[in-house]
């Protein structure tokens, strides 16, 4: 019970120090222009094709459909097709059978698309960023301000005000994903229209042998598929968060905790390029956070990754982290 | 108090987030590891010996014709859904009153080294040995991939291309001709779907790849390169489909036209 | 006295980085007493005070609160403790009235009508609902003691308290650990560099330099020893002639000034046998002894800041 009041206590110092609404403020912003952009490429995108196919390509978008859909059925009689091929064929028709039975146009963007998109493109450094501003200054904040000493001094075990913390930064990390499903949604709803949950998307992409394997590949509905994204994307947060929480306690300022948590980011984002043959390059967790793009079955940076595998290696991290703090964190001493 | 009841809803809407995101976590692993379920891809292959076993029944009052390459052999983009397949056997009525029998082999998106891929896994061999006419239309998806690059880039990509297609290619008609010396084949050319928005360095790019191709074709003795740039030139609203790209019934037909005048007098001969 | 002790220290060590900051100090504090600890910057008081919080962990040694050890029985030893240690650091961007809730929330046995006690006692109730961040320096010290009093601990500790009071505050805030030492029984402790504070406010006080507590003596019985000053010409065989006489420690505090306690010894002998010796007596006067005087006695002169 005392650690609930804890925990409460912690998240009205977050909500004080406006921490939080401001991440959700730049989350805002930048959804809004995400939205908007998209919007506006969409709107060029559909001009060239215009301009290519004649005016009828975007406009009798069913004709072409049509087409489509008929030319993959004779595609799917072929006996030369290899499994793998037929199998995305046949979840290439079902998407749009349903683009056309319930008249939705494929070049469309839809609030469902949007949500998910934004979420896939900002998993690996958007996100983690906002994780770090909510938990990069959770203890580092403190010492710098000396407010961890009256912390310290209360009746209550050093292990119980750190796992508070933990669990605050938990919580927080909901919000932060859920608050981006949520305005995504609504703000491109907006500028798409708050419709798409329920069409098709394909899934079920598998590594075998370093080969995509995409005979298990069949849709789920939009809105499942979004849920997934997101969950996620939770896991990635806390894994983040769990790290940056560790180096905040570590560092005790918080300008150099944001610091070597975000330049360990970004230099993930090209390790993965260039140091691919290197064995351990796999195993940070850098080059793990993309887990959304296993179920797109787009994502492979190094060969024989799996999303389990990444999963599991992100999971290792957290727990070494997490271990760390609290050792750390119920022995030292308190200088400040 | 205002903060006290912030604190409330942030608590209730992570735990009801967390539990839900949980489930979405859950099944985004299952999804990504499961056993694959559905085991339906093996329908269709069932149909291949049933198919083959039909061609190799060789009769004298049948012309063999086995097309092969893209979307373009496969019929893509024929509202009427009949393609080169649908279209060929009725032109070649009026050369001949043999039955055309028709075996198609084409894949939606495949490049020259698919091609060659195909026919080095030897699943063709026996339809390739019993054809007559032996019909190809590749190198469309080769070039397209260049279009969209700036005009430096693509220059220098366009000889790389066009060097490894050649050489695709010509290794693509010594399969055929290892397996089958006597076929003619018929070589489609390239067309420009795009007319409209392509500049004049881009057309010369697309007649050096019709010239170079049409050399190798003809290198071999029994080939002929059948053109279709000049056809289509002026005729892309009629020919096109509505994707834009492939050709439309009307398209296939004047095509198959073409195809039936240039090899009419060889099939009126046999 | 046969009270059980609210805070005992055996033995307390610290080494910090190879240097050792805390050479065995020995303490014990019970109620109602208030306990002056005194020092130079860098002598070891704050860590001393942190080691008693557990902030920090000792090198040796033992801390027990109300029988309770620091170092094992964590929870129960800082239940009994109230403390402010160095500046008052409080969440500036809370009310202060927030900053007790959150540490009110940390123990259960507070409840919302000690939380207003305490706030009037210390005089906040009209800035209560503003950010701390708008706060001066003495008020942030009034809500440090706010929180620090408002478990009612056996043990107050108190490191600087009067910081940034002014002269009027200093008053109200020593009525006020009197109060709450002789009316509630908390042992207070008090670690100061003013010594006129400690003087004001303490029964009790011990005296650390480099880590070690040099003297622990009653304040009452310090204060009225009898202190004299000395002007005159030769300081040097003054102090040396004192020594061997009457076995008197002097010390030299200006170019021409000796102090020395005198006890029971008779002045006039002392300045008749100066006068015999040749020294050239300008002036004398008496001194109540103050811990300022104390303090340069045990430290040789040392400076204090």
């Amino acid at each position: 019970m005392k650690l609930f009041r804890l925990i409460e206590n912690e998240v009205i110092k977050m909500i004080s120090k406006k921490r939080l609404m401001f991440v959700l403020a730049i989350l805002i912003v930048l959804i809004s222009v995400f939205a908007y952009g998209q919007n506006q490429s969409l709107t060029r995108t559909k001009a060239q094709l215009s301009q290519r196919m004649g005016i009828t390509a975007t406009a009798d978008w069913r004709k072409l459909a049509d087409q489509q859909l008929i030319d993959m059925k004779n595609r799917l009689d072929s006996p030369y097709l290899d499994e793998k091929t037929q199998s995305s064929l046949r979840v290439r028709m079902e998407q749009l059978q349903y683009n056309l039975d319930n008249n939705i146009n494929p070049l469309a963007q839809s609030a469902a698309k949007f949500t998910t998109t934004f979420m896939e493109q900002s998993i690996f450094l958007f996100l983690p960023l906002l994780i770090i501003m909510l938990a990069a200054d959770m203890v580092s904040g403190e010492s710098s301000s000396g407010t961890i000493k009256l912390l310290l001094v209360r009746n209550v075990p050093r292990w119980k005000i750190l796992l508070s913390k933990y669990l605050t930064l938990v919580i927080l990390e909901v919000i932060v994903v859920c608050s981006a499903f949520a305005l995504s949604a609504i703000i491109s709803g907006f500028f798409f229209g708050f419709g798409g949950w329920l069409a098709p998307v394909a899934t079920g992409f598998k590594v075998l042998a370093g080969k995509l394997d995409a005979t298990g590949v069949h849709n789920v509905p939009q809105w499942q598929y979004s849920l997934m994204v997101y969950s996620l994307a939770l896991y990635v947060a806390i894994v983040v968060g769990s790290i940056s929480l560790m180096i905040s306690i570590l560092v005790k300022s918080t300008a150099a905790s944001i610091g070597i948590i975000m330049s360990s980011l970004v230099a993930g984002n090209f390790l993965s390029y260039f140091l691919s043959d290197w064995k351990i390059t796999r195993y940070m967790f850098m080059v793990n956070l993309r887990l959304t793009d296993y179920l797109a079955g787009s994502f492979q940076p190094i060969d024989g990754m799996t999303l389990l595998f990444s999963i599991t290696v992100l999971f290792g991290w957290a727990i070494a982290a997490i271990i760390i703090s609290f050792v750390y964190f119920t022995k030292q001493d308190i200088l400040v | 108090m205002l903060k006290k009841s912030i604190w409330y809803s942030i608590l209730t809407i992570a735990c009801v987030g967390f539990i839900v995101l949980s489930l979405g976590f859950y099944q985004a692993i299952s999804v990504t590891t499961a056993v694959n379920p559905q085991p339906l891809a093996k329908a269709p292959l069932t149909q291949t010996p049933e198919i083959s076993s039909k061609l190799s029944s060789q009769t004298t009052n049948f012309f063999k014709m086995l097309i092969l390459g893209d979307s373009i052999a496969k019929g893509t983009g024929d509202e009427k859904n009949k393609g080169f397949s649908g279209y060929l056997p009725e032109y070649f009525k009026n050369y001949t009153s043999k039955e055309i029998l028709i075996d198609n082999a084409g894949i939606d998106g495949l490049e020259s080294i698919g091609l060659l891929e195909q026919l080095q896994s030897h699943k063709l061999d026996k339809t390739i040995a019993d054809s007559n006419f032996i019909l190809v239309s590749i190198g469309g998806n080769d070039v397209k991939s260049i279009l969209s690059l700036n005009d430096l880039a693509k220059e220098e990509q366009f000889t790389v291309r066009q060097d490894s297609y050649q050489s695709n290619l010509k290794q693509t008609l010594q399969v055929l001709r290892t397996i089958n010396p006597n076929a003619i084949i018929i070589f489609l050319g390239l067309y420009n779907p795009y007319e409209k928005v392509t500049s004049p360095e881009d057309t010369s790019l697309l007649n050096t790849w019709n010239y170079n191709t049409q050399q190798l074709v003809e290198d071999d003795g029994k080939g002929i390169f059948i053109p279709t740039y000049d056809l289509l030139k002026y005729n892309l609203g009629k020919y096109i489909a509505q994707d834009g790209l492939h050709p439309n019934s009307a398209g296939y037909q004047a095509l198959s036209n073409r195809i039936s005048q240039a090899v009419g007098t060889i099939i009126t001969g046999s | 006295m046969q009270q059980t002790a609210v805070l005992e220290l055996i033995n307390l060590r610290k080494t910090l980085k190879g240097k050792e900051i805390v050479k065995g100090i020995n303490l014990t504090l019970f109620p109602s007493q208030i306990f002056g600890f005194l020092g130079p910057n860098g002598a070891g008081k704050t860590t001393t005070i942190r080691m008693i919080v557990g902030l920090i962990k000792p090198t040796e040694g033992s801390v027990s609160i109300c029988g309770y050890s620091v170092a094992h029985d964590f929870v129960k030893a800082l239940s009994n403790v109230g403390c402010i240690i160095e500046s008052p650091d409080m969440y500036k961007y809370l009310t202060g009235m927030e900053n007790l809730l959150q540490f009110a929330a940390m123990d259960k046995k507070i409840s919302q009508q000690r939380i207003k006690d305490v706030v009037e006692m210390v005089g906040l109730q009209h800035r209560l609902n503003d950010k701390v961040s708008t706060y001066s320096l003495g008020m942030r010290q009034r809500l440090g003691i706010a929180q620090a009093i408002m478990s009612q601990p056996k043990l107050l500790i108190l490191d600087e308290p009067t910081n940034g009071l002014d002269p009027a505050g200093m008053t109200e805030f020593r009525n006020l650990i009197r109060k709450l030492a002789y009316e509630d029984g908390m042992a207070v402790f008090v670690s100061s560099h003013l010594l006129l504070e400690i003087q004001q406010m303490c029964d009790v006080v011990s005296i650390i330099k480099q880590g070690s507590v040099i003297k622990t003596a009653n304040v009452q019985e310090i204060i009225h020893d009898n202190r004299i000053e000395w002007q005159l010409n030769n300081p040097e065989k003054a102090i040396a002639l004192l020594r061997e006489h009457w076995n008197i420690e002097a010390v030299q505090l200006k170019k021409n000034t000796i102090s020395g306690c005198l006890g029971q010894h008779p002045l006039a002998k002392i300045n008749e046998l100066f006068i015999r010796e040749d020294i050239a007596l300008t002036y004398c006067s008496t001194k109540q002894n103050t811990l300022e005087d104390l303090f340069l006695d045990l430290t040789e002169g040392d400076e204090i800041v």
